[in-house]
């Protein structure tokens, strides 16, 4: 295989829904700025979608040099075989150097789909990327449940494309004053379509559950909760909190959160500030997929469960004592009544 | 109908330790499991076969001892298992596993292939819309529910979102990707795991799949694993405070909270 010297650019897919910018988007952005300067090379970002007039708006203060808008009724919703196509006639055309994708549902299916149409490397659910003093670049990602990292390089192919996890950088405004150049394409969708179609979106996640790739603060809830009912003392605690719900396979298995909330080893891996574990055992399952968290918190009754082992900070004790306490410390003062 | 499901051995990702002076893992002793998500895409084949009939092949690439993890496919119910098995094969990444598995695929015949979403020790989600791709097919990603209609040739399924699920329809052929969500895989009886090991597991080599040596294994890998090395996590070791003063504790909480600017 032949690498293509003259391949330049880093490249951001970014991720939009229902005309919302995924944040995501922008902690790839602030990544993908510090590959860009230390390569001297350009910073492009992409967005596929239908109307994306007001995207540019969004990202212009996180340092692109340059915004590239595909919109169009191909485009409309995320189908990864259209997407690639699409991203697949950009790369050929211009010829980046990397391109970074989030680790997300969507993100991992275009990415991968593309890899292997270009017939390219792809790092998968990186938690960092860096240029090494020789100028390449430098994956790393997590393996066996956390327990091993691996750095990659990928010497005989370009673009080199990795997926990022959600939450490993603070979204950075880059005090850049150029202003980037926006420009709209309309996807050409060249290969024979394929035979597949979007039929419905259907939302399963309460609103006050939160996205558990994106909240600062996850509260894990485990089968301590003991019923469904008692799920909501856990809602209004998250409320107070600002914070997303995600729980053990115990309690998705007893139908008390769904599937998409499931954390661990077969079920999300996520990056809060804060995991708050509500009568939690803390088996490895679970626990490898909240190692990257900077705080966990376990509340639990049983002294000697695991989950103390990696806490930050315990109380032993039964949850339904503390939770009413701790919603009342954070409730706003009631207001005074004359 | 012709299901293929690949399959992966993996090590006990629970299982596995990391030695507290050298700071590496601690293989020894780490019993290999079939991967975990692919017992859900062998259920639901074995599924999708009582309703509307046909064959499963699981096929794998990895080394000889593979054959066990095949051996439990079998166990379960598959009807043929195939194990790609070849000095070219090793230290393949994900493009050379995708591409080796593509083009045993191609051989042994195809309608539907099912894939784990993930395999639990690389951990990537990749090699299943990979073998898609590169057999120029539609594939649905973290299947929670699939309805096969046999008119039409189409798959139903519904794929996990971040806040919910999608509902896609796709034609035959299709690849799909199996969350833990699909259903409840089936232990086989020691009756039916004695009756496996007296199976036949059929070796494929590079040359029975056509494969050169530079397209597959290490030479045909895109990536490279440069170094690696154990993580060290900065949890643990905190304050442990008991029920006997509960207000104390928990405006301690609250103290850790503000602290953190979380409230
Ligand atoms: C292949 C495989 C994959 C798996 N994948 C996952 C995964 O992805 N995610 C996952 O979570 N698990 C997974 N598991 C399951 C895992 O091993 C544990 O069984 C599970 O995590 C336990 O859930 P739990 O902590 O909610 O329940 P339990 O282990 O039953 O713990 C409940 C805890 O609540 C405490 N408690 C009870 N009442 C109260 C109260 N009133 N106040 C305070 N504390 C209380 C108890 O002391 C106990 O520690 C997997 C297992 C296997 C074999």
């Amino acid at each position: 295989m032949m690498v293509d010297e003259n391949s330049t650019g880093i490249w951001v897919i970014g991720e939009e829904k229902e005309g919302k910018l995924a944040p995501v988007t922008l902690e790839l952005l602030t990544i993908g700025r510090q590959l860009a300067d230390s390569l001297r090379q350009e910073l492009v970002v992409v967005i596929i979608g239908h109307q994306l007039e007001h995207m540019s708006r969004l990202l212009v203060d996180y340092g692109p040099d340059k915004i590239l808008l595909v919109a169009g009724e191909e485009t409309r919703y995320f189908i990864p075989e259209t997407y690639s196509e699409v991203l697949s006639a950009l790369v050929e055309q211009r010829k980046p150097f990397a391109i970074l994708f989030p680790a997300t549902y969507d993100g991992r299916d275009v990415a991968a789909r593309l890899a292997a149409k270009l017939g390219v490397g792809l790092a998968a659910d990186c938690t960092d990327l860096k240029i090494d003093e020789a100028g390449r670049f430098v994956q790393v990602r997590p393996a066996f449940g956390g327990n091993l990292m691996a750095v990659i390089h990928q010497p005989t192919a370009r673009p080199q494309l990795a997926t990022l996890r959600p939450r490993m950088v603070k979204p950075n405004k880059s005090g850049r004053k150029v202003s980037p150049s926006v420009e709209y394409i309309k996807p050409r969708i060249s290969a024979k379509p394929f035979t597949k179609s979007l039929l419905r979106t259907v939302r399963e996640v309460a609103e006050e559950s939160g996205n558990l790739d994106e909240a600062e603060v996850v509260i894990g809830v485990g089968r301590g909760i003991g019923s469904s009912e008692n799920m909501r003392i856990v809602n209004h605690l998250a409320t107070l909190l600002k914070a997303a719900i995600g729980g053990s396979r115990g309690v998705v298995d007893a139908g008390w959160l769904p599937h998409t909330q499931q954390i661990g080893l077969t079920g999300r891996v996520i990056s809060p500030k804060m995991y708050m574990a509500l009568g939690i055992s803390g088996a490895v399952q679970h626990l490898v997929g909240v190692r990257t968290a900077k705080e966990i918190i376990a509340i639990n009754k049983d002294p000697e469960a695991p989950i103390f082992k990696v806490a930050t900070f315990g109380i032993v004790a039964d949850m339904f004592s503390v939770i009413p306490l701790l919603a009342k410390e954070l409730e706003p003062p009631a207001p005074q009544t004359t | 109908m012709r299901i293929v499901v690949c399959v992966k051995q993996v090590p006990d990702v629970a299982e596995i330790r990391i030695d507290e002076v050298t700071h590496t893992l601690v293989r020894a002793g780490v019993p290999s499991i079939l991967n975990p998500f692919d017992e859900f895409a062998v259920e639901e084949a074995l599924r999708i076969r009582e309703k509307h009939g046909g064959t499963i092949t699981a096929v794998s690439m990895g080394p000889l001892q593979a054959k066990e993890a095949l051996f439990k496919c079998l166990a379960m119910g598959v009807d043929r298992a195939v194990l790609l098995t070849d000095v070219f094969f090793a230290g393949a990444d994900t493009w050379a596993t995708a591409k080796t598995l593509a083009m045993a695929i191609q051989k042994l015949g195809y309608d539907l292939i099912i894939c784990g979403m993930k395999a639990v020790d690389g951990e990537t989600s990749q090699v299943g819309p990979e073998i898609a791709e590169l057999l120029g097919m539609p594939h649905i990603s973290y299947v929670k529910r699939v309805e096969v209609e046999m008119e039409s040739k189409s798959i139903t399924a519904e794929r996990m979102t971040e806040q919910g699920y999608q509902l896609i329809r796709a034609t035959m052929p299709c690849l799909l990707t199996a969350t833990k969500a699909l259903n409840v895989p089936r232990i086989p009886t020691l009756l039916h795991q004695m009756a496996a090991k007296k199976k036949n597991v059929e070796i494929m080599k590079a040359v029975d799949i056509g494969a050169q040596r530079e397209e597959v294994g290490l030479p045909g890998s895109r990536t490279q694993v440069t170094k690696v090395y154990t993580p060290q996590y900065r949890t643990g070791g905190g304050t442990i405070l008991t029920s006997e003063n509960l207000p104390n504790a928990v405006a301690t909480l609250k103290e850790l909270l503000k602290k953190e600017r979380i409230v």
